[in-house]
C-alpha cells in the first residue's frame, strides 16, 4: 500500500509543481556560481525551498520538510547577508538539492522518502552556524518537527510587546494562556491526525480509495507522468469549438428532417452543404486545438540541464556553459518525456567528448570557456532540436579508422563513407570515440540508443561537424505523435498507409524504364538511380500483378522508390496503436472515412537494418509475363 | 456569523497549496473561493469584484503577502477586509511583522481543517464584535 493513500491528486500536482519549482532552483544555483551577490537570485532560490517545504508539511514528508527547512534557513542567511557564499556551501547546496530530488522520487513511487544523509544535515547545519553559532539548532536532529518551534534567540533586540500582539492577532486571550511559551498561533499538528487530515481535505472517501488503490495505481507506479497542466485559455477553445460543432450537428439534424421530409431543393441542398463544409471546419480546428493542449514548452524539459552540463563540467575540470534558446517552443507531451534522455547524453556527450580542456582551448586559441547550445524551433510541422558545442569537433576519417578496428564496417565500406555517413558511424552499436571510457558518457551504447529513441519519435537525428569548430546534433520531429497525415497506397484492394512525411512524389512504373543495376531494379528519376522495393516484398507478400506507381519516398539515409498497384490520396490518420501486438512494420492503425481499418506501415522498420537495401531483380518486381512482353 | 456565501480569495504562487486551501475551506462549508498566484494579481482582483475574506501565503513573487496585507490596510475601500496570513514561517518577527501590518490572524503551515476554523471562527468573533 502507498504510503499516501487517498492523497495521490495532491501528491501528483505536488510532484509536477514542486519538480518544476526544484528545476528552476538548479538553474538559478548555476546562474548564482556566476554571481554569487544576486539578492533577487537568493531570494527565488529560497522562496523555491520554502515552498517545496510547505507543501511537503501537508504530505507529512518530515524529512523533506527538515532538509528544505534546513536549506532555506541558509538561504535566509545568504539573502541578509548575514553569509557569504563560498564555494563549500555552493557544494552543500548542491548536494542538499539533489538530496530533495531524490526524495521526489520516493514520493514518485508512493513511498516517504528516508531521512536525507546525515552527513549532508551536518553539513547544512555548519554551513548555516558558520557565523552565528546563537541560532536555535540545537535540537532539531531530535525532533525536526519541532523545530520551527523554537524561537531565535539572538536577534530580537528591543522585544515588542509580545502577548499584546498576539492577543490583537489571534483575538482572544485564553488562546495565549493555554501555550504562553511557544509561539502557538497554529502550531503544526502531530503527524498522525495530519494525514486523516489530508485525506479530509481532499474529499475522498475511505471506500474510494480503497477501490482506486486495489483497481488503478499500483505501488511503485511512477506518480506523474499520466498528469498535464493545460492553459484554461486553450481548454476554453475546446470547450468553445465542442459547442460550435453541438450546433452544427443541431443544423444538420434539421436539414436531414427536411430532407425525409422530401424537399430537396437547392437551398435546402446548399444548405446541407455549407453545414457539412462548416463541420470539416471545425473538427479539423477541434482537432487541433486538442492536439494544443498536448504541448508543452520545451523549457520544462531544458530546464533540467544546466545543472547537469554544470556538475559534469566540474567533474572534468572544464569550463562550460550551457546556453539554452527557444525554450517557448512547443512540443507534444509525450515527446517531452521521451526525449529526456536522449538530449541528457547529447549534451554529456558534448561536455565530455565534445569540448576541450581549458589549456587544449586556450593553446587553439579559443576562448577557455566553452559554450554548449541546447536549441529548440519551429520550422513548418517539424520541431527541430540542436545539440551544438564549440569543441574540437569530429575527425571523419577517424572515425573511420576507429569503425573499423571494432570491425563495425569493412575496409571496403570505409572507403565509400563521405564525410556526414562517417559521423553517422557513432551511432552504430558498440561505437565509441573516446580512447577510454568515462564513467559520464563513452560506454558505446549510448549514442546508438539515442538514435533509436529518436526514431521511435517517428525523428531522425542528423550531425554535422566542422574540425576544431564544434559539432552539431540536430534531431528532427514531427509536432504531434497523434495525428500524422498519411498517402494511403493499394495493394490489390488492401490499402496501407504511408506516413505522408516522408512521399516525395508518385510515378508510373513503365516496364522499359526500370533498369537492373546489380541485380537489382531502379529507376532513373531526373538523372539520379534509385531502387525499386515492391511493397509486397516488403511485407513478405507475393508478387501477383506487375506494380503500376511508384512512390518516391525519402529518409535521411536513403531515397527509394516503392512499388505498388495504387494509390488512394491523403488523409489526415488519427493513430491507434497496437498495445500488446505489434507486428514488424507497423506503426499502427487508422480507421478511414468509409469506417475501413488501415495498416500505418513503418517503412523505416520495414527497410530493416541499413545496408541491406532489400532490392530485387526485374524479373521478380515485374513478373515473368511482364517481362516477356 | 460565518455566512456560507462568503467569498474568499486565496493567494498563494504554489497551486498544490491553493487547492489545499480550497478544499479545507469546502469542507467548512466555505465554496465561493477565487484564486490568485501572488499579490499582484491578488490586488486586481480586489479591485475589480468584492471579496469577504482573504487568505494569503506570505512568500511570493511579485508582491508578496505581507505587502498585499499592508497595500490592502491602506487601501481605504478595502481596509477592512479580514486577511489570514498562512505561511511555514513560525518565526516571531515573521508574526510580529504580520500583526503590525495588520493581519487578522497567521496559520503556520500544515494545518487542519479544525485549525482554519478555529482561526476563521476567531476572525468573525472578531468583526462581530466591531460590527455591534
Amino acid at each position: 500500500m502507498s504510503d499516501f493513500a487517498g492523497m495521490e491528486d495532491l501528491l501528483q500536482d505536488f510532484l509536477v509543481e514542486a519538480g518544476d519549482l526544484l528545476s528552476g532552483v538548479d538553474n538559478k544555483l548555476v546562474d548564482l556560481e556566476r554571481a554569487p551577490d544576486d539578492r533577487s537570485l537568493l531570494n527565488e532560490i529560497f522562496r523555491g525551498f520554502h515552498t517545496i517545504k510547505g507543501g511537503a508539511g501537508f504530505l507529512n514528508a518530515t524529512e523533506l520538510v527538515t532538509l528544505c527547512h534546513l536549506t532555506e534557513n541558509l538561504f535566509d542567511k545568504l539573502r541578509n547577508g548575514e553569509l557569504g557564499l563560498t564555494a563549500e556551501t555552493m557544494d552543500v547546496i548542491m548536494a542538499a538539492t539533489a538530496a530533495v530530488r531524490d526524495m521526489f522520487s520516493f514520493l514518485e513511487h508512493g513511498s516517504q522518502p528516508p531521512a536525507a544523509d546525515p552527513g549532508l544535515i551536518e553539513h547544512l547545519r555548519q554551513a548555516i552556524a558558520g557565523e552565528t553559532p546563537a541560532s536555535g539548532f540545537a535540537s532539531a536532529g531530535q525532533a525536526p518537527c519541532n523545530e520551527r518551534l523554537v524561537a531565535p534567540t539572538g536577534p530580537l533586540a528591543g522585544e515588542p510587546d509580545w502577548p499584546g500582539l498576539m492577543g490583537a492577532l489571534t483575538g482572544t486571550a485564553p488562546a495565549l494562556s493555554s501555550a504562553p511559551e511557544s509561539l502557538d498561533v497554529a502550531p503544526p499538528p502531530a503527524m498522525q491526525p495530519a494525514e486523516q487530515i489530508i485525506k479530509a481535505a481532499l474529499g475522498r472517501r475511505t471506500g474510494d480509495k480503497a477501490n482506486i488503490g486495489a483497481g488503478g495505481r499500483r505501488e511503485g507506479e511512477k506518480a506523474r507522468d499520466n498528469t498535464i497542466r493545460v492553459d484554461t485559455a486553450r481548454l476554453d477553445q475546446v470547450l468553445n469549438l465542442s459547442g460550435e460543432i453541438g450546433l452544427t450537428k443541431n443544423r444538420l439534424n434539421a436539414l436531414r428532417s427536411e430532407i425525409l421530409n422530401g424537399s430537396s431543393d437547392t437551398d435546402t441542398l446548399q444548405a446541407l452543404d455549407s453545414a457539412v463544409s462548416q463541420l470539416d471546419l471545425l473538427v479539423s480546428d477541434l482537432q487541433n486545438a486538442v492536439m494544443k493542449t498536448r504541448m508543452q514548452p520545451v523549457g520544462r524539459l531544458f530546464q533540467k540541464y544546466p545543472r547537469i552540463a554544470r556538475d559534469l563540467a566540474r567533474n572534468l575540470g572544464k569550463d562550460v556553459e550551457l546556453v539554452l534558446v527557444g525554450e517557448e517552443t512547443e512540443i507534444d507531451k509525450t515527446m517531452i518525456e521521451d526525449l529526456s534522455d536522449p538530449i541528457i547524453h547529447l549534451i554529456r556527450n558534448a561536455v565530455d567528448h565534445g569540448v576541450e580542456d581549458p589549456a587544449d582551448r586556450a593553446a587553439h586559441g579559443k576562448p577557455t570557456k566553452s559554450v554548449v547550445q541546447l536549441e529548440a524551433r519551429q520550422e513548418g510541422d517539424h520541431i527541430v532540436i540542436l545539440v551544438a558545442d564549440d569543441g574540437r569537433g569530429m575527425n571523419a576519417e577517424k572515425l573511420r579508422a576507429k569503425a573499423l578496428e571494432k570491425g563495425l564496417i569493412s575496409e571496403e565500406e570505409a572507403n565509400t563513407l563521405d564525410e556526414r555517413q562517417s559521423f553517422g558511424l557513432i551511432f552504430l552499436p558498440g561505437f565509441s570515440t573516446a580512447g577510454q571510457i568515462s564513467d559520464v558518457s563513452g560506454r558505446g551504447v549510448g549514442m546508438d540508443v539515442v538514435r533509436t529513441n529518436i526514431r521511435k519519435l517517428n525523428g531522425s537525428i542528423d550531425i554535422r561537424s566542422e574540425l576544431g569548430k564544434g559539432t552539431t546534433f540536430v534531431i528532427r520531429l514531427p509536432l504531434t505523435l497523434a495525428i500524422l497525415p498519411v498517402l494511403l497506397v493499394r495493394l490489390g484492394d488492401q490499402p496501407f498507409a504511408v506516413p505522408l512525411a516522408m512521399v516525395r512524389e508518385i510515378l508510373p512504373i513503365e516496364p522499359s524504364h526500370v533498369q537492373e543495376v546489380g541485380g537489382r531494379a531502379t529507376m532513373v528519376v531526373r538523372g539520379e538511380v534509385l531502387p525499386v522495393l515492391p511493397l509486397v516484398g516488403l511485407l513478405g507478400w507475393d508478387q501477383e500483378n506487375p506494380p503500376e506507381y511508384g512512390v518516391l519516398m525519402q529518409t535521411a539515409e536513403l531515397s527509394f522508390i516503392l512499388a505498388i498497384d495504387s494509390f488512394a490520396g491523403r488523409e489526415d490518420a488519427v493513430i491507434k496503436s497496437l498495445d500488446d501486438f505489434r507486428p514488424k512494420g507497423v506503426a499502427g492503425v487508422t480507421t478511414l472515412s468509409n469506417g475501413q481499418i488501415v495498416l500505418i506501415l513503418d517503412i523505416k522498420e520495414l527497410l530493416g537494418d541499413s545496408g541491406d537495401h532489400r532490392g530485387v531483380s526485374k524479373a521478380i518486381l515485374l513478373g515473368p509475363l511482364a517481362m516477356a512482353a | 456569523m460565518s455566512d456560507p456565501k462568503m467569498k474568499f480569495l486565496v493567494v498563494d504562487d504554489f497551486s498544490t497549496m491553493r487547492r489545499i486551501v480550497r478544499n479545507l475551506l469546502k469542507e467548512l462549508g466555505f465554496t465561493n473561493v477565487e484564486e490568485a498566484e501572488d499579490g499582484m494579481v491578488a490586488l486586481q482582483k480586489l479591485n475589480s469584484a468584492a471579496f469577504d475574506f482573504v487568505v494569503t501565503d506570505w512568500n511570493m513573487p511579485n508582491m508578496d503577502g505581507l505587502t498585499l496585507l499592508q497595500t490592502i490596510r491602506k487601501t481605504p475601500s478595502l481596509k477592512s477586509l479580514p486577511v489570514l496570513m498562512i505561511t511555514a514561517e513560525a518565526k516571531k518577527e515573521n508574526i510580529i511583522a504580520a500583526a503590525q501590518a495588520g493581519a487578522s490572524g497567521y496559520i503556520v503551515k500544515p494545518f487542519t481543517a479544525g485549525t482554519l476554523s478555529e482561526k476563521l471562527e476567531k476572525i468573525f468573533e472578531k468583526m462581530g464584535k466591531k460590527a455591534a
